[in-house]
């Protein structure tokens, strides 16, 4: 197991070592002058000379190898750079806002959990009938239904109309629940249908009719055998749509003018503040490795044959 | 003395009728073999004594077991029932058990449905069901992939009869099985049955397993019992046609098996 | 061909009015302006913010146009946009799975790193992020999405042809002499135009939702391009008195997002595929 990991994080390195060249390559070569943003920011008059003297300073004359050392050296040792906005050191951005996020994130997946575990368990214990079919409605619905449009009709009906709960920020508890309810409705679609027809085929196996053979309860059967049983394919694909639980993060904190990174990141694009943009990237390819790794280290625990017959060094590893 | 009596039973399903008209009765302490070919019915005749049929069959009928019929009781009223006093071995071992639990958790989840032992008493239960079957105590924190046919056979023979139940549902134990560990298998399983005192209904298709054990036998086809009595009654003066085949197409049991030259017994 | 289709007739069925209604979704998104009379990016602010009226039959938005007719030219837009950037991905994905199948050996290899490296980043956020840098603009966020999805085909199509290949029919087929190219028109290529187009319908629905996302935040489709997302970027400052502009353009996304993801579902069950497809 330890050996996966190791090979699973060398390719992440590798790859944020491409991703980083390309988007470092891009991000210089794209359209737009960086530095005339930054400069046009005050709205004042600008000179020739000022540009000039902004473009020696951040390094832009030199040429674009060594422009990329200089900034991967920094990045070693965990230094991302400021932002070319603020001045601010991008580490502690992305650490103010990463609170932010993930409590966002939380919050959508136990939303989602609420939501989803009833819903899909009732719809394959009472197969056919009346919850089944809302199930499945609900899946699909929700499968349609454009995250950023729910958020901004919940925000003008639960914040402006009836002024119940904050239109936006961040500002104690009441002020996740509107993004946090947005985000776990637009991602509990698949996990609804994908937790019922797991969990038909998991009651279906005959250890089920084994155990209930046994006279053990119908509760215990459901949650410690069928349930648990059923785990492995809805980790899978939380797994494989990671990706776009992250977008629909950054997606609700824009419109919910919720300070994570996400929203860091779009304005940063906007002004095409590099160093920002760069540190994003890499935080959450960090992110999705570590989350993917548990994902693994999950089957191991829930499949005690994957555990055991690695250590056998035959032909199974 | 009958504990187990089946009157009028009918399984069906959406489109065909499975099991028509059947009666039987299982006494006290015998070993009662069902006997019939794939599809006859036999296996679903098992299943239906504690509803554990698929939810897309349906079974009428009675079904008695002391006072009760056993097809009308509720769900929480079966349960005290299965595993307690009917207790049931399948034909897939591996399928028994629930691939994640680790034998111990399958004895533990029982014991606790059906007993208050303490987690050490428990355990100790366990284990000595483990060896009273040839097996090792350190079975019990194995997990099923682990374990051959034979071996899972074993314990679900332990466990089914951990609580000393009145009748054991054997549903083809052994026909998975590779013959050695069939041998050894039906062995135990006798050799318990006489210690217990527990009936056996054995499901098979296999009439050599049924010439060596069975008191009484039943022949099923096409999901009606077509011959009932007594073990060798039957098997030497069998009444009907198709049970005349069964037994013929059974070489060891007809009447002048022949012997290949050179080859002993 | 040979494709493997249950038929049922209650499936059929309804197979036959969805294909029905989406046909006609497309016709009107198609051939908008043989309908309507009035001009989508004319500013007429003397008419803003009318309500229904037999003239506009969902009234004029805030720079006085007619809201049906944006939204029916947002249908061609949003869904337009949503089959070019699926098309371009299947385009480049299929050939490359194709090969990677085959070829097996190191080119798979190098493949398989390749697409593996892609995936272990956000996708969305990759297309967030392309299509910012590249700049505002609608083909930029059709290149980034093309970017993002060609991989997925080109992963499903290379387990597709690794699979068919060991089957024993091939084998078969070899023995009786076909030709490679016969036995892959007549085995391969149903099941991978099975799996492509399942999973194309059920992407065509994120796609579409991802095009209307980006557009809100302004990353997409451009003003006066009616697509729905941007219009909702406009229509959010009225909402108080005009609530109905907000409503319009997100049930047309929902409309069609949900007969597109239908339209998967039911082209799954036909197909038979199972559930990997979807990752």
């Amino acid at each position: 197991m330890f050996r996966i990991l190791v090979r699973r994080f060398i390719e992440v390195v590798i790859f944020v070592l491409v991703i980083t060249f390309i988007s470092f390559l891009f991000v210089r070569l794209a359209p737009g002058d960086p530095v005339l943003s930054i400069l046009q920011v005050d709205d004042v008059s600008i000179t020739n000379e000022q540009v000039n003297e902004l473009r020696e300073e951040l390094g832009f004359n030199e040429p674009l190898l060594v422009q990329y050392g200089d900034w991967f050296t920094d990045f070693i040792q965990l230094d991302f750079g400021n932002s070319y906005l603020t001045n601010q050191p991008v580490m502690e951005m992305i650490m103010s806002g990463l609170p932010a996020t993930i409590e966002l994130a939380v919050g959508a997946l136990l939303v989602m959990l609420g939501i989803a575990i009833p819903l899909g368990s009732l719809a394959a214990l009472y197969r056919g009938s009346w919850i089944d079919q809302i199930s499945r409605a609900v899946s699909l619905l929700g499968a349609a239904i454009p995250s950023f449009w729910l958020g901004l009709l919940l925000i003008d009906l639960f914040a402006v109309r009836w002024g119940a709960l904050p239109t936006m920020g961040r500002d104690g508890f009441r002020s996740l629940i509107l993004p946090s309810v947005t985000l776990g409705l637009a991602i509990t679609s698949v996990y609804v249908r994908l937790l019922r027809s797991s969990l038909i085929d998991s009651l279906s196996h005959d250890f089920i009719r084994a155990a209930r053979s046994r006279g053990i309860s119908e509760m215990r059967i459901f949650f410690a055998h069928a349930f648990r049983y059923s785990l492995p394919p809805v980790i899978t694909v939380f797994g494989v749509s990671l990706g776009s639980l992250i977008g629909g993060v950054v997606v609700i904190e824009v419109i919910f003018a919720y300070p994570g990174i996400g929203k860091m990141v779009v304005d940063s694009i906007r002004s095409r503040d590099y160093p920002v943009i760069q540190g994003y990237l890499l935080v959450m390819a960090i992110i999705v490795f570590m989350v993917n790794s548990a994902v693994d280290l999950s089957y191991r625990y829930l499949n005690p044959e994957l555990r055991l017959k690695e250590r056998k060094h035959g032909k199974w590893s | 003395m009958s504990i187990l009596s089946v009157r009028q039973l009918h399984i069906m399903g959406k489109q065909n009728h499975i099991v028509k008209d059947l009666s039987l009765d299982v006494h006290e302490g015998e070993w009662f073999a069902l006997v019939g070919q794939s599809g006859s019915g036999k296996s679903m005749t098992a299943m239906a004594i504690c509803q554990l049929l698929a939810p897309n069959l349906q079974a009428k009928g009675e079904i008695w077991y002391g006072e009760k019929n056993l097809l009308t009781l509720t769900s929480s009223e079966i349960r005290k029932i299965r595993g307690n006093r009917l207790a049931y071995i399948f034909q897939d071992y591996q399928g028994s058990f629930t691939p994640f639990l680790t034998i111990g958790q399958h004895f533990d989840e029982y014991q606790r449905t059906h007993s208050t032992l303490s987690k050490k008493a428990r355990r100790e239960q366990a284990v000595k069901a483990l060896i009273s079957v040839g097996l090792n105590a350190d079975i019990y924190s194995r997990y099923p992939f682990q374990l051959s046919g034979g071996q899972l056979q074993r314990v679900s023979i332990s466990i089914a009869l951990l609580l000393e139940p009145d009748i054991l549902i054997a549903d083809e134990p052994t026909t998975a099985l590779d013959s050695v560990s069939s041998f050894k298998v039906l062995q135990l399983l006798s050799k318990l049955q006489k210690e217990t005192g527990c009936a056996v209904l054995f499901i098979t298709h296999d009439l050599r397993h049924v010439r060596k054990y069975a008191d009484r036998i039943a022949v099923m086809k096409d999901g009606a019992i077509i011959e009932t009595g007594d073990k060798n009654q039957v098997l030497n003066h069998p009444q009907h046609a198709y049970t005349n085949k069964l037994i013929q197409s059974s070489p060891s049991l007809s009447r002048n098996p022949f012997k290949l030259e050179g080859v002993s017994g | 061909m040979e494709l493997v289709i249950k038929k049922k007739s209650k499936r059929r069925w309804r197979m036959t009015v969805l294909f029905t209604v989406m046909a006609t979704v497309l016709a009107v998104a198609a051939y908008t302006f043989l309908i309507l009379k009035h001009d989508p990016a004319l500013v007429n602010l003397g008419e803003r913010l009318w309500p229904v009226s037999m003239e506009h039959p969902l009234g004029t938005d805030h720079l006085g146009r007619d809201v049906l007719t944006r939204l029916l030219l947002g249908a061609q837009l949003t869904v337009g946009y949503g089959l070019l950037s699926l098309f371009a991905a299947v385009i480049i994905g299929v050939p490359f799975g194709v090969i990677a199948g085959f070829k097996g050996g190191l080119i798979d290899r190098i493949f398989m790193r390749i697409a593996d490296a892609f995936l272990s980043f956000p996708d969305t956020i990759v297309a967030i992020v392309l299509s910012g840098l590249l700049g505002p603009g609608i083909e930029n966020l059709l290149l980034a999405i093309v970017l993002v999805k060609w991989v997925n085909y080109a992963r499903l199509v290379r387990s597709t042809v690794i699979t068919e290949r060991q089957k024993d029919y091939v084998t078969a087929a070899k023995i009786n002499g076909l030709s490679s190219f016969g036995i892959m028109r007549k085995h391969l290529f149903p099941h991978l135009i099975g799996n492509v187009l399942v999973l194309a319908s059920l992407d065509l629905g994120k796609i579409i939702l991802l095009i209307s996302s980006l557009s809100y935040i302004g990353l997409g489709a451009q003003p006066p391009a009616p697509e729905w997302g941007a219009m909702l970027n406009d229509a959010r400052p009225y909402f108080q008195s005009n609530m109905l502009l907000m409503i319009y353009p997100g049930l047309a996304i929902v409309f069609v997002v949900l007969l597109s993801n239908i339209l998967g579902d039911y082209l799954r069950d036909a197909f038979d595929v199972k559930k990997e497809v979807e990752s």
